[in-house]
């Protein structure tokens, strides 16, 4: 939910809470007042009827002809009741209609007779002034609470508009620009406290990101420049004529592994640059076309190996991806696939569909679980000569690039499948 | 021909230019930005081997400043980080060609051979090599004036030889010349003797002489002697 819709939500709601409680708390005070000013006019009313009975001695109802004011009850010599007021209902004479009174109930004595004295006030004028004040009442509370959360939504929106703006911002930053977000100072102090913050997290996180890019760079250009020179050396040496063939076999070896340590220190660069995300640019790439160039590159190993190789394109097989590491991906995945076959009629199946991509290969069973491979050193032959990062290179990039890769094997079958 | 090595190791650099002086080349030295800027304003050279990371300076400004006084020099970038992204940006900015360290040194000498040969369009485009002749245009082989037909691999695999000779050449550079580092290297030396038997097969059917020799353990030299 959107912090406006929120903090909206919550205001209407406590509006009609307030518009309740103070229209209905306003309605009894107002009835209240009604009430008891009536009631006051009552007790003034009985002080005349009883000053006229005082002053005449008898009461005459002709003195109120306009209603059925006063009323005289003969009851018996019950005095208990005490003075009480009532609400009760009369039919209007002239429209038969129910009209609201307030009646005063008394008992008076007249002539050692008692009486049981109702002294009425029509509420019909004090109720429309009621009604009347309630509705105006209620339409000022209304226009009132419409223009505050007019304004609150006005108001709110300003206010938060940097907090949107440091929002879109945040949500725009790119590490691989390699430095932190640059946010304004704001009049709202948290806002501004909010932006520096975020400006300095920002900053650390493109400084550290920086900082282990070129460490890991570095680190490898540094192990890369004495194997260079190494290399050279042992060019330089094997152009000598008077070694001694063992000699010539330790120089072989040290070539082989310099060469060997200079390749894993390149391979796991590549794993490093993968998981850094240092492929950042992406674009739609043809991944069975590519295999199909690597296939006709590699046509004079299959043909060593005594290989068979089918390609079967239902429908190319495109993802969206950096070129380079498509490449690495086919790469991989073939030298795999060849590294790994039987040395006799060995089988290479590739299977591309808009969806998935199959490269099926024959081969000797597995030592490890299929799922280890794609661990990092991990090795079916652990005296092989291969580095085991292949398939952990293969494995990164299908999972930066959020693609599905299983390994299944089937009898001598073994198959590496890939999904969209 | 002038070579001019950019490198900032001094041991790989001396490396390179006493491999290159072998074969006749004329080499200079440099180890740093400032002197290589100076010396590609006051001399031309045939050709200049450009590390890109130089203590004092990126060696891609000297590429550009190459090109932009219109310089003849072919130019070969060499570093070691980076791999993709510095080919990438080294042939977009004019480099002719691109090695990732570490590299054989055989190897930088066929490609600056290579590069030399595809800049002199003007000069004759044969090699001669005793009763060997070699059309690079057409990438035809005479012996004899006869012609050998050869696979491309076999073609490559006989310039290779011929941009090294008398250098004791191993069975790794040259794999890679041929396959770059992407196939197995057990798999590779074997599909790497088969060529080179076909290849001697091929020359000697038309009456040439055996100039491969094996050295033991190591892999083959190209050579009279």
């Amino acid at each position: 939910m959107k912090l406006l819709a929120r903090t909206n939500r919550y205001y209407i709601f406590f509006s009609i809470i307030t518009y309740a409680i103070v229209a209905g708390s306003f309605y009894i005070v107002v009835e209240y007042l009604i009430y008891k000013e009536v009631d006051e006019r009552l007790e003034v009313e009985r002080r005349d009827f009883e000053h006229f009975l005082e002053t005449h001695g008898y009461w005459d109802e002709s003195c109120y002809f306009v209603e059925d004011k006063i009323s005289l009850d003969a009851v018996g010599s019950d005095l208990s009741t005490a003075p009480s007021f009532h609400d009760t209902l009369m039919i209007n004479r002239y429209s038969n209609e129910l009209v609201p009174f307030r009646e005063y109930r008394f008992i008076n004595k007249m002539n050692n007779q008692s009486f049981r004295v109702s002294i009425r006030k029509s509420l019909i004028e004090s109720n429309e002034l009621l009604q009347f004040i309630t509705i105006v009442m209620l339409v000022a509370l209304s226009v009132g609470l419409l223009l505050l959360y007019w304004f609150q939504v006005r108001i709110s929106k300003t206010i938060w508009q940097p907090f949107y703006d440091t929002l879109s911002k945040a949500k725009s930053f790119d590490v691989n620009e390699g430095q932190g977000l640059t946010l304004p100072t704001e009049d709202i102090h948290e806002f501004t406290e909010l932006n520096s913050s975020l400006t300095k997290m920002t900053t650390k996180i493109a400084d550290d990101y920086r900082n282990l890019r070129e460490f890991t760079e570095n680190a490898s250009h540094e192990i890369q420049t004495p194997l260079a020179l190494i290399n050279s050396r042992v060019e330089e040496l094997i152009q000598a004529k008077d070694l001694h063939d063992q000699s010539m076999q330790w120089i072989q070896d040290i070539h082989e592994s310099t060469m060997r340590l200079s390749r894993l220190n390149q391979a796991l660069l590549l794993l490093a640059k993968i998981e850094n995300r240092q492929f950042h640019d992406k674009e739609t790439v043809n991944v069975s076309s590519i295999i199909n160039t690597k296939l006709s590159e590699m046509e004079e190993i299959f043909s060593h190996k005594g290989i068979s190789v089918e390609h079967r394109t239902d429908q190319p097989f495109v993802i969206s991806i950096h070129p380079a590491l498509a490449d690495v991906l086919v790469s991989n995945l073939l030298n795999n696939a060849v590294k790994h076959n039987l040395h006799s009629n060995g089988k290479l199946i590739i299977e591309s569909k808009a969806d998935s991509l199959v490269i099926a290969n024959t081969g000797p069973g597995l030592t490890v679980p299929p799922h280890e491979l794609f661990e990092r050193f991990r090795k079916q032959n652990p005296a092989s000569g291969s580095l085991g990062l292949g398939l952990a290179i293969v494995k990164k990039i299908c999972s930066v690039y959020h693609l599905d890769i299983v390994y299944e094997m089937k009898g001598d079958q073994h198959s590496i499948t890939i999904r969209t | 021909m002038k070579v001019l090595i950019v490198e900032d190791e001094k041991i790989l650099a001396d490396g390179i230019a006493s491999h290159l002086g072998k074969d006749g080349f004329l080499t200079e030295v440099v180890y740093t930005y400032d002197d290589a800027a100076e010396k590609i304003h006051l001399y031309n050279y045939d050709c200049v081997i450009v590390d890109i990371n130089l203590p004092d300076g990126i060696g891609f400004n000297l590429v550009e400043a190459l090109r932009s006084i219109r310089s003849t020099a072919g130019i070969i970038t060499i570093s070691a980080r980076n791999a993709v992204e510095d080919k990438i940006k080294s042939l977009d900015i004019g480099s002719d060609d691109y090695l990732t360290k570490p590299f054989h040194l055989s190897e930088l000498n066929a490609r600056v051979k290579s590069l030399l040969r595809r800049r002199n369009f003007d000069a004759a485009n044969e090699i001669r090599f005793e009763e060997i002749r070699i059309n690079f245009n057409a990438r035809k082989i005479y012996v004899h004036d006869q012609e050998v037909l050869l696979s491309r691999k076999e073609y490559d695999l006989l310039m290779f030889f011929i941009s090294n000779q008398d250098i004791a050449l191993t069975k790794s550079a040259m794999a890679e010349h041929l396959w770059g580092d992407h196939i197995d290297s057990a798999d590779s030396f074997d599909i790497l003797y088969s060529h080179i038997k076909n290849l001697r097969k091929k020359l000697a059917d038309k009456g040439c002489n055996d100039y491969i020799q094996s050295i033991y353990g190591i892999g083959y030299k190209f050579g009279k002697t």
